[in-house]
Order: structure tokens, then sequence, then C-alpha cells
């Protein structure tokens, strides 16, 4: 069984949320050095999420800059109805919507080099590992994101975030901005798609056996 | 059929969705199956590399290059006046209140609301620079680039007599297809006009009030307001200012909804969100913060005995009369790709709030502008429960498209034959036919599913209408499951419309 982990946020401590009240409140009006504490607090969280589910890291900066513009922009429709880094998850999570669907509409310039690179934690790149352990980690890594690519923008996004980040539909739905049956109906069809690619195009096509 | 393991299956399978027996059973048949042995392989590869990609780090970045990117990206909105107003901005602001202390002056019993962008903290006015300051006098300071002019669109009218607006001194019936701009004079009657001029700012003239448009640029707006308005300001950089002159006394807002109402005898302002400052000629000072209210006779000094907290009413009463800001504003794109939609009431004499795609817009009779589709419309029953009162096709904006129109149904939903319909729904259903349209999914592993349909039935028995509503099956189940439901036959009896929920 795949042990689900709580998701690496590459974020600073939490503040709690007294404190993320505060600088909101701050950031409201217009005070420089919270907007820049709420920048340096969330920075790398914000490039992680976005790392993690594009899959490359091409232009990674402008769409760092184009999910903290949208946050700063639109912290004042901020409700609080969520914690704020999983408001600027959901942000995240529509730039890089956005960017999905922008490629596909171009030649897909897939940056899975990227993920051979010393990008990957490098905690993992510590350990004693083999070239081929390596090798065939990073080849694991490029199938999925070369799976991920071939289904629809809206699915691949649902299935990223439960598949891999390990969401439940509630939270997905709260992130692609949908309700759950909607989210699960998407996951059901991706879940298809993607693990049919990942067995690879020898794949049955239909299944019969459900055990 | 082929009898294979669908390689979705194994996932669950590592993710322990499956029980005990039918992970055996996938695994008695992989064993056999060279081709299923294979794919689960794979799948197990793939999903043993998710927890590593959830672990990548954020590679470097340039930070600080995207952080004075997103500030400058942040900050330009607020600093579009060109760098030119920068440098006039010091000598402009003493004139610029000045002249708004003139006004204030000449105008007895108008309210005067100025917003500027690039200004900052207040200096006291005096009439003598007021007249550079509106380029009357010799002291005016010529700009070296004029600042963006702004443009307001009509986002809303409400009121019993939705065309009893006046533009300029003339009845307007084409209100939202105009672009209103500084100069421009509104003028109600029974009607509230909602204006929307900038991304999150806009302004709602009430009932029997005027409007000038003053000034009405990117660093310069000024209101000039006889009557009631309401106001929600975006957020101000903290050089920017946002001032409200009535009578004698000048208020100081930043980014806030307040209300202010002016009559021959007394100022009032009301503050929703932010806080403001108000200032009598003398310079003295009270705040008036969120959920609090400042009453001011004319001439009067201001002192913080005025202040008082707002009731739970005029707190609501505030909160209802928040301008409709459309959610992506570009004024010339929206006056041609928008156009505006007319709800009127079934009965005149009862109120009917009403609710377009699910936002609430207040009581009908009113015109909103909305894009062009089909819109659901619902109105609110005696009992406070939102109903759905119709959809409306509204066509894109153009030379003799009639206005789209929807009159809410002035009799509550029929609901007295809904038990006895319900039953023979219930009892008219196939339920063969009905499982032949899930059993694909079902096969597949989408089970404990559900439909919900909206239906109506007249008195011989025939079926008004049937909508599906909301459901988690794929689009071409949905279909299946309603032609079913189509084919059920109703007796005579008593009228019904009603919501069902079926789960499959």
């Amino acid at each position: 069984m795949i042990a689900r982990v709580k998701r690496d946020t590459g974020a600073s401590p939490p503040l709690d949320p007294v404190d993320e009240a505060e600088l909101i409140a701050r950031c409201r009006a217009d005070d420089r050095a919270a907007h820049d504490e709420l920048y340096h607090r969330f920075r790398r969280q914000v490039a992680a999420n976005l790392y993690r589910v594009l899959g490359d890291r091409t232009d990674l900066d402008d769409l760092v800059q184009e999910v903290f513009v949208i946050a700063f922009r639109g912290l004042e429709r901020f409700r609080g109805d969520a914690r704020l880094s999983t408001w600027l998850y959901r942000i995240c999570v529509n730039v890089a919507l956005g960017r999905i669907r922008s490629r596909k509409r171009r030649p897909p310039p897939i940056g899975l080099r990227d993920l051979d690179r010393a990008a990957i934690d490098p905690s993992l790149t510590e350990r004693p590992e083999t070239p081929d352990r390596t090798l065939e980690r990073q080849r694991d890594q490029a199938r999925v994101y070369r799976a991920l690519e071939m289904l629809a923008p809206k699915k691949r996004i649902v299935l990223y975030l439960h598949e891999i980040e390990g969401l439940d539909l509630k939270e997905i739905a709260y992130l692609v901005d949908s309700n759950p049956v909607t989210v699960r109906t998407r996951l059901f069809y991706a879940r298809r798609e993607f693990y049919r690619v990942i067995a690879g195009d020898d794949a049955p096509a239909e299944e019969g056996h459900e055990a | 059929m082929s009898g294979h393991v669908a390689p979705h299956r194994w996932a669950d399978a590592f993710a322990g969705r499956l029980s005990d027996a039918e992970l055996a059973a996938l695994e008695r048949h992989a064993s056999r199956c060279p081709r299923c042995q294979k794919a689960r392989e794979r799948v197990e590869r793939a999903s043993g590399s998710f927890d590593a990609i959830r672990a990548q780090a954020a590679p470097e970045l340039p930070w600080d290059s995207v952080r004075a990117r997103v500030y400058w990206s942040v900050s330009k909105e607020r600093r579009s006046g060109a760098h030119a107003a920068v440098r006039r901005r010091r000598p402009a602001r003493g004139l610029v209140y000045g002249a708004l202390g003139a006004l204030a002056v000449a105008s007895a019993g108008a309210l005067l609301v100025a917003a500027r962008t690039e200004s900052p903290a207040p200096a006291p006015a005096h009439d003598g620079v007021a007249a550079s300051a509106t380029g009357h006098g010799p002291g005016a300071i010529a700009a070296p680039v004029a600042p963006a002019p702004l443009r307001g669109l009509v986002t809303r009218i409400a009121g019993i007599a939705t065309d009893d607006v006046l533009v300029d001194g003339a009845r307007a019936h084409d209100l939202f297809a105009r672009q209103l701009a500084a100069g421009s004079v509104l003028a109600t009657g029974d009607a509230r006009v909602d204006v929307q001029f900038g991304e999150a700012s806009a302004f709602a003239l009430g009932p029997r009030s005027t409007l000038e448009l003053r000034r009405f640029d990117v660093q310069n707006v000024e209101l000039v307001v006889s009557g009631t308005v309401d106001v929600e300001v975006g957020p101000r950089a903290p050089d920017q200012r946002f001032v409200v002159v009535a009578g004698a006394h000048e208020v100081e807002v930043r980014g806030t909804q307040f209300r202010v109402r002016r009559d021959g005898s007394t100022t009032e302002i009301a503050c929703r969100h932010g806080v403001v400052a108000v200032r009598d000629r003398a310079g003295a000072q009270v705040e008036v913060g969120a959920g609090r209210r400042v009453q001011i006779a004319s001439g009067a000094a201001v002192s913080p005995a005025h202040v008082v907290a707002l009731s739970v009413d005029e707190l609501a009463a505030l909160s209802d009369a928040s301008p409709v800001r459309l959610p992506v504003w570009d004024p010339a794109a929206l006056a041609t790709s928008s156009a505006p939609l007319e709800i009127s009431a079934g009965a005149r004499d009862v109120r009917r709030d009403v609710r377009v795609d699910g936002i609430e817009l207040g009581p009908a009779p009113l015109r909103v502008r909305v894009m062009p589709g089909r819109h659901t419309v619902e109105a609110m029953d005696r009992h406070g429960r939102f109903r759905r009162a119709g959809w409306v096709d509204v066509a894109a904006p153009g030379a003799g498209r009639p206005l789209a129109r929807l009159e809410i149904p002035a009799d509550p939903p029929r609901s007295a034959g809904v038990a006895q319909r319900r039953r023979q729904l219930r009892a008219g259903i196939d339920p063969a036919r009905l499982a032949g349209c899930t059993r694909s999914i079902a096969k597949a592993g989408l089970t404990d599913t559900y439909v919900q349909i909206e239906l109506a039935v007249d008195e011989t028995g025939a079926v008004e209408f049937l909508n599906v509503i909301d459901t988690d099956l794929p689009s071409a189940t949905a279909r299946c499951v309603r032609e079913v439901l189509a084919d059920v036959r109703f007796g005579a009896g008593a009228a019904a419309t009603w919501r069902e929920r079926i789960d499959l």
C-alpha cells in the first residue's frame, strides 16, 4: 500500500491564525513590509507547488510572479475561510491550469529534463544511490509527467491533486473551484486514462476483471 | 470484455482501496497473464514515484527579481497616472483641496466626493488656491501628460420605474449602452443606479438623488452628490487618498465601503469596512471605524461624541446597498459585449428579491448588466426561500435587438399535488431500463450515483418540463436516465412542480 505523507509545502513554519490575520490586515492596508513578509514566507511554497504540478521549471519565475500578483490584488476579497497557504495553493492551481491550457495550444516544450537535475529534493540526491537507481527513478517520474501531459487540463489537475498530493475530494473541489461530485466524476475518468497510459499503449482498453 | 485487469485497479490496490478478496482475485489473474503483470509493474513503479514527486523542493529562482516585478505589477495600477503626475503632485495637492473647499462652500446642500490617487497627507483647504486647482485661476499648473480618463458603466438599475433616470437632463433609455465620463450628470427618480468605474470601485446613487461626475480620471474622481450615495472604493496605497467633502466637513477614506447622506441640514457618514476620518474646517477630526456612523449638523464642529455604533439593521442595510460590481473590469469590452436583462415582478405590491445565476441582486423590478447567454433567475418566495423563476437567453448587444426580459411568475410554485405526483413518478419508473442506463458505469466502478430533477406536471397529467438539475453521472448516462423518467405517465390530478432526487 502506498503510504500517504503530509504534503511538503516548502514554506516557512506556519503562522498561527492570529499572526496570519494580522499579516493579511497589514497587507490590505498596503503595508509594504507586510507584502515583503508574505512574499518571503510563501515564495518557496508557491514555486514548489507550481513546479510539482507542471513538472518543469520553464518560466517558473513568471508563474510565481503571476501567483503573487493575483494574491496581492485579491487579498481584499480573501474572506479567511481557508488558511492563507491553502488560498495561495488555490491560486497556484489556477495559474498552473492556465499554463497547461496554453501549453496545449502550443507545441509542447515538455521540460521533463528538469526532473533529472538537482532540482529534485536534496534529501533524495544525498542518498547513496546507484546510478542505475537514479536513472530508473528519473525515468519513472518522467513517465508520470508524460502521462499527465496526455490528459485534458482539468482532469490532469484533479488527478495530480488526488493521486500525487493525496488530497480528498472536498479539498480538491475548493482548489479547483468546483463541487465534489464534479471532481469525483472527473477523477474517475482521469484515473482510467492516466493509468492506461502508465501501463503502456498495449494495456487493455476495456476492463473486465474488477474482482 | 477482454477479461484483463483495468490498470487503475492496480493503483487502487497499491493505495489499499481494495478488499483482500478483490486483491487476491487481481493477483490470481496477473499470475497467469503476462500482460496484466506488466501493467501491474508499471503502475506500481509510477505510484512509487509519487512520493518523490511530492517531496520535490522549490528550485532556486531569482527571488529578488521576482519580488521587484510583483511589486511593480501590483503598484503600477495605482501609479497609472504617469510619472508626470508625481512631479506636479505637491503643488496640485493644496490646490485641489482648495478647490474642494470652494466647491463645498459654493454648493450648499451638495456633497462632493473626491478620489485622488497620488496625494499624500491632506493640507487645509483655502479658497484662494481652489480656483487654481480647477484651472480657473492664474496659479493653474499645466499637466505634462493628461491623466487617463475613467469610464463608468451602469451595472444595475433597481426600482419601481427603471426608466426613471436622467442623464444630462434627458431621460436615458439606453443607459446600459453608455459609458459615463467626466461631465455626466445622473439624476434618479424612484430608481437606484449602480455604476462601476474600476475593478474594485463602484457607487450606487440612491433614489431622488443627483450626481455629477465633475472629475473622472485615474488621478482624481470628484463626484458632486445631492442625496444618498453608497460608495465602495478599492484599496488605496499609503500615498493615495479618497476624500469626501460635505459642506463644512471633510471625510478622508481609504479602501472601504461607506455611505454618505446629505440633506439640507445634516450630513451622515456610515462606514461598513475600513476607517474614515471626518474633519471640519477648523481641523478638528474624528475617526469613524467599521460599523460606526457619525451625524453632524451643517456647519457644526465634529466631535467624538457624534460617533455612534451602527445597529444590526443599519449594518445589514449598508451591506444590502453594496453596489453591483462585475468581476472582470474592462469597460471597453463590456460596453460592446454585455447587455441589460430586465426582470420584472409579477405583482407590484409584493417584494420579490431576485437572484441571477446565484447572485442576489435585490428586489425586482430591476435591470442588470449580464453577459450574453442563458441566465437562470430565481425569486424569493413568501417563506424567504429562493425558487427558480425561469431562465432567459440574452443576446449580444446590437442595433434593434430587443431588451431581454423575464417576468417573475406571480403565483408561487404549485405544491398541492406533489405527494400524489411523487408517488406516480416512483411507481412509473421502469427499474430495468434505469439499471440499463447505469450498467456500464457501475461495472467501471462508479456506483452510488444520483440524479436530481425538477419536474412540472399539469392537471391533465402532461409533463410541462423535466430538467436534470444536478447529477454526478456522465452526460450520456444522465441523458439516458432522463429519457427513462420522461416516459413516466401521469394521470389527471393536481398540478405540481417539485424537485426529486433519485439515487441510482
